[in-house]
């Protein structure tokens, strides 16, 4: 579009001067905002000149023209690389010169017709592209393109043929045919509710994809600028029909209406974590700085303006993107708002940029960013492979701990269901008989003591309360069995526990409790249990001599609680007691 | 006396039957998990109820569940729990319902046909019986401030036998005393324990088993 091929020499212009750590508007800025100040100021001017001098007719226009500019840069500063700002300006200097329209030059005059309905379309304009500033899809550059025809083309009937029952004949008037003229405003009125229909429906459909924190900021700016965009001819018909005198008060209330739309987008695009953006450039000199060096994701995040980037790499064997704690990443699905940026170094693909396509409109910036920090990206990519290949091991050691509990599980059944129950027959068959045979009372004996010792056998593979009942039960059971007092804070809410967690959770308490018993020589513990945050807690707390160490039981337990990518803390200062929380995930 | 059986090894559930029959007892039901014991229970009401505490469909405590269902039901229905181990949460939560008519008792007690036979007339006759090993685990467990350190090792034995269910003349006949002495102990338990008084004796069960579990 024009506006951005302006736009975007504008920038390059401003960014000549920009340089890395400017906290100072830039020169091109001020000299923008002077500019404009001079522009109002003259207009004033003539305008006070001009046939319509009341106090509203002269400030009015101006006005709307620098709080157009004025927010334009403010938006431009913040985010010089994106177009939205440089937008926001050219519409306020086309208000600038539809405000034209009321002076008493013959030429000026002609300019402010020609562009009288402009800003419309500007603000057409701005609702498509925001919020990267880029006009997206065919659709949204089609309406835009037409929405510019509306107000330029369609326009001309207006001021060529028509000037109203009273207005003043103009430099650009041909001839004065009412009905020609009648017949254009027909024709651009039915064209222009057409292109804001097409918006509507355009941007409607943006909302529903729109994830819901965005959609808060999206939706109202929408509303607001197609209702501006809607009320001002829709204002104009009514007022001319029904209130014929009241004209100046329409013509207040349509400004206003369209000065709110200049800091609306503003304010949108703040609200809505659009932060400050860097230069590309200025990558290299963020990542070369000896201190202070920023990661790497966050730096992109913050040059690029998405706060929602991610960076990830690639790892071999097998080959997948992992993210920077070496956990497996899909890449997003394609045709949706994430895009996504190989990363090449000589050739070799060593990560991806994901971003965020509405907000990051230029797919150029981001394969230079990818560029720029390429070599840096494999560096990092080194530490996410090392930590991939620790996060496999992991995996692998929890499948290997949890095939072992399944196996003992399945002892524990076999030796239940099976051994037991022919122990527990056997010992009835002996003991009826023969009834006073010390024979057969020895043999009942035996096999009474045979069954209990299998028992303990079974009780110590898998406790039965735990598979019976779960953790909870089976830790209490455990407090029973204890030398010393146990008081117990169970949290039971959250439903079932995973196998793997209980039974880990389940070892935790054996072990601890064991420790504290042989090594503490506390004279009361206590247990707590609960959830919190999607992890299972478990502390155990006496108040023994302390100095407990990772020793062979608790080291083992540490091993288990790593494997689920748990934690253990143990806290046991000499004399202090002994503390020994463990945290596993539960989902 | 009419009896189903809850118990999802087949072996164990025939011994089971064969002995509660040789007992002259009769076996109205035979069911391998725990819906089909309450289906059985309902068309049955039958005197007793002896059921696994580990049973299907979920192979966790089904049997215990449908038991204290049983009782909720079908309150002149007498239910003995058999388990492979003991558990001093199941005890209590059983007695804490009702102790007219219960038991728990380990599953290797069967092999004792006399006592075991004894127990099951017990239970139907509304008696409360708990495993011995169960009330030795709520006896041994540690406690703050034990009041069970004043007693003489006497009268833990009188209490421990109390907690099974056991009354006056059965504990005398089992420590060789007269009821007498035994009436005597049980009255210093009462009065070291505080206790609440309670005549009968599947109610001093449920006092005795509150304080053990405290």
């Amino acid at each position: 579009m024009r506006f951005e091929d302006q736009a975007r020499s504008v920038r390059r212009a401003a960014r000549m001067w920009l340089r890395p750590g400017d906290t100072v508007i830039a020169p091109a800025i001020a000299e923008l905002a002077a500019f404009a100040l001079l522009l109002a100021g003259i207009e004033v001017v003539l305008l006070a000149d001009g046939p319509l001098a009341s106090i509203w007719q002269i400030f009015l226009f101006p006005g709307v023209g620098l709080l157009y500019v004025g927010a334009g840069l403010f938006a431009w500063t913040r985010r010089p690389g994106n177009a939205m700002g440089a937008l926001i300006v050219a519409g306020g200097f086309v208000w600038l010169a539809a405000g034209l329209v009321n002076t008493g030059l013959s030429a000026l005059i002609a300019v402010g017709l020609l562009v009288a309905t402009v800003p419309l379309a500007v603000v057409v304009h701005l609702l498509h592209a925001f919020p990267s500033g880029r006009l997206r899809g065919r659709a949204s550059r089609i309406t835009v393109a037409v929405a510019y025809f509306v107000v330029l083309v369609l326009q001309a009937p207006d001021y060529l043929f028509d000037q109203g029952e009273a207005g003043p004949t103009t430099v650009l008037q041909i001839a004065d045919n009412h009905d020609i003229g009648r017949v254009g405003h027909w024709v651009q009125d039915a064209v222009g509710l057409a292109v804001m229909v097409a918006t509507a429906a355009i941007l409607g459909g943006r909302l529903r994809r729109t994830e819901p924190g965005r959609r808060r900021v999206l939706a109202p700016l929408t509303g607001y600028g197609i209702l501006a965009v809607l009320f001002v001819p829709v204002s104009a018909i009514v007022v001319k029909a029904w209130f014929p005198e009241a004209s100046l008060e329409l013509a207040v209330a349509q400004l206003a209406v369209m000065a709110g739309i200049p800091v609306a987008f503003v304010a949108a695009g703040l609200s809505g974590g659009f932060a400050r953006t860097e230069d590309v450039q200025e990558l290299g000199a963020l990542l070369s700085a000896e201190e202070g060096r920023p990661a790497l994701r966050a730096a992109l995040r913050e040059v690029l303006g998405d706060p929602s980037l991610d960076l990830l790499f690639r790892v071999a064997d097998p080959p997948r993107y992992v993210g920077r704690d070496g956990a497996e990443v899909e890449l997003p699905a394609p045709g949706s708002d994430r895009s996504v940026a190989e990363v090449r170094l000589g050739g070799r693909l060593v990560g991806a940029i994901v971003y965020d396509a509405t907000l990051v409109a230029d797919r150029g910036l981001v394969d230079d960013a990818a560029r720029v920090t390429a070599l840096a990206i494999d560096h990092d990519r080194l530490t996410a492979d090392l930590l991939a290949s620790r996060e496999s091991l992991r995996i692998s050691r929890a499948r290997l701990l949890e095939a072992g509990d399944a196996e003992r599980r399945r002892i524990a059944r076999d030796l239940h269901d099976g051994l037991q129950t022919r122990l527990v027959l056997l010992a009835m068959l002996a003991g009826r008989s023969g009834a006073g045979d010390d024979t057969a009372a020895e043999l009942s004996a035996g096999l009474q003591e045979a069954i209990t010792e299998l028992r303990e056998l079974v009780q110590g593979v898998v406790p039965a309360t735990l598979t019976e009942r779960g953790l909870y039960a089976a830790a209490e059971e455990l407090t029973d069995r204890m030398p010393v007092p146990v008081a117990i804070e169970f949290d039971q809410g959250g439903g079932g526990l995973p196998l793997g967690v209980e039974t880990a959770g389940y070892f935790v308490v054996s072990e601890a409790f064991s420790n504290a018993v042989k090594h503490s020589g506390a004279e009361e513990m206590r247990l707590s249990i609960g959830r919190r945050n999607g992890s299972l807690r478990i502390e155990v707390v006496d108040d023994g001599i302390g100095g407990a160490r990772l020793g062979n039981g608790l080291r083992g337990l540490a091993d288990r609680v790593d494997a689920l990518s748990g934690e253990l803390t143990i806290v046991s200062p000499p004399g202090g007691g002994t503390r020994i929380l463990v945290e596993v995930p539960c989902g | 006396m009419r009896v189903v059986i809850g118990e999802d090894q087949a072996l164990m559930r025939e011994g089971l039957a064969l002995l509660i029959e040789q007992d002259g007892s009769e076996v109205v039901g035979r069911a391998a998990d725990a819906p089909d014991l309450l289906r059985k229970v309902g068309a049955h009401r039958p005197d007793l109820v002896v059921a696994d505490i580990r049973m299907p469909p979920r192979n966790a405590d089904d049997g215990l569940r449908a038991a204290l269902q049983i009782r909720a039901e079908h309150p002149e229905v007498a239910v003995l729990l058999l388990s492979q181990h003991v558990q001093r949460s199941y005890a209590t939560e059983l007695v804490e319902q009702g102790t007219v008519g219960v038991g728990y008792l380990l599953k290797q007690r069967v092999a004792d046909v006399a006592s075991f036979t004894a127990d099951l007339r017990r239970i139907a006759a509304g008696g409360c019986v708990l495993d011995p090993e169960v009330v030795a685990t709520m006896m041994a467990r540690p406690r703050r401030d034990d009041l069970l350190d004043r007693l003489t090792p006497r009268q833990l034995e009188v209490l421990a036998l109390m907690a099974e269910g056991r009354s006056n003349v059965a504990i005398a006949e089992r420590l060789t005393l007269t009821t007498k002495a035994v009436a005597r102990h049980v009255s210093h338990v009462y009065d070291t324990l505080n206790l609440e008084l309670a005549e009968e004796d599947h109610r001093r069960v449920l006092a005795v088993v509150r304080y053990l579990s405290r």
